[in-house]
């Protein structure tokens, strides 16, 4: 065989070799192992306190929400409250100052109160 | 120029893809997430007024044998033979959805909103969890589950306390929502199935006071949404 005839050949596993690292940035691989395991991982929570939630009503509707006893290390992160009476849903956010504290979140819609109204409080962030 | 055998020319490419592949394993991914922290909270609150999910009620020493359970405020007094407690009771089953028997509960605080102050003093106020049932409509001072002695279950054995007076540098001393009873060890144990609910009994720390001390709270009955009995509990259901 020519070396003139193997070049095209050549060239193509140099394209190959080439697009390979590409692929591989892409994937999610360790560099001292050559085996893949699985594994659990907690994601830490700013808080496990006892976070005071307490609805701030007019006209026999809640317009907004105060969440206290934010500790600090939820500072800068995202609080989005959503109230829900069964029939009626009303949902805002706002930002924890930094050192916490408390944070009062609007809501978009303000739910009336009910026997039972349900809060749910998501802290995204810091 | 040499010639380049088939054999060596399939090395060379398996060589070239060996290096490829090395380069992928030393390729590294990285993965970014925020962090985020759940809670769900129940709000009960006594609305409307005929609502049997939150029952509340008055029994009176001095009127021993009648039932209180309709009026429109619920009075705590401490007074000589003339003492008042109030029974108090929120259904947890209310709670949509369903607060799971395996849920953490991070705070429960029991609200009443004040509307008479004891004046030119704080008074304790303590609770005590009901250790049987009793009915909105038919319990007395004389048939409350926790008998008619007055300063009775001890101080000792209450779940939970906060103070009302005008003096100065009391908890709570004007009308108003007061701050509140921290509730989360009963809650939890409703939740959990440790005990039934079967509600709270509150009184003055000191029953029998020889000067009338006496702090006035809005029952169901009044119909004020912005001022009924609460129960809010925070908890997790993934700790």
């Amino acid at each position: 065989m020519r070396l003139a005839a193997f070049w095209p050949r050549t060239i193509a596993v140099m394209l190959l070799a080439a697009s390979t690292p590409v692929i591989g940035a892409a994937a999610s691989v360790a560099v001292s192992s050559h085996t893949v395991g699985a594994a659990a991982v907690t994601v830490p929570r700013c808080t496990n306190a006892g976070l005071s939630v307490l609805q701030n009503l007019s006209a026999g509707t809640v317009v907004s929400v105060t969440v206290a006893g934010l500790p600090a290390a939820c500072g800068g992160s995202t609080l989005q409250a959503t109230v829900n009476n069964g029939t009626t849903s009303g949902s805002g956010s706002a930002v924890v100052p930094v050192g916490g504290g408390s944070v009062t979140v609007t809501l978009g819609i303000a739910p009336a109160v009910a026997t039972a109204d349900e809060t749910d409080i998501v802290v995204v962030g810091p | 120029m040499r010639r380049l055998r088939p054999g060596a020319a399939a090395v060379l490419v398996g060589l070239l893809l060996g290096l490829s592949v090395a380069n992928s394993f030393a390729a590294s991914l990285t993965l970014t997430s925020q962090t985020f922290t759940p809670y769900r909270t129940c709000t009960l609150t006594a609305t409307p007024a005929t609502t049997t999910q939150v029952t509340d009620t008055t029994v009176r020493q001095g009127s021993a044998t009648l039932n209180f359970g309709t009026l429109t405020a619920l009075t705590v007094s401490s007074a000589a033979s003339a003492n008042q407690r109030v029974y108090l009771s929120f259904n947890l089953a209310a709670c949509a959805p369903v607060i799971p028997s395996s849920a953490v509960v991070r705070l429960a605080t029991l609200r009443l909103y004040m509307t008479a102050v004891p004046p030119a003093v704080c008074r304790t106020i303590d609770l005590f969890k009901a250790t049987a049932s009793w009915t909105e409509t038919g319990v007395t001072w004389n048939s409350q589950p926790f008998g008619t002695a007055i300063n009775n279950p001890v101080t000792g054995s209450r779940s939970a306390s906060f103070a009302v007076g005008t003096q100065a540098g009391c908890q709570n001393t004007a009308a108003g929502y007061t701050s509140g009873a921290t509730v989360t060890v009963d809650i939890a144990s409703f939740v959990a199935g440790g005990s039934t609910n079967f509600g709270w009994m509150l009184r003055d720390d000191v029953e029998g006071s020889a000067t009338t001390r006496t702090a006035t709270f809005s029952a169901k009955e009044l119909g004020s949404v912005a001022q009924e009995p609460q129960l809010v509990v925070t908890y997790v259901t993934v700790p």
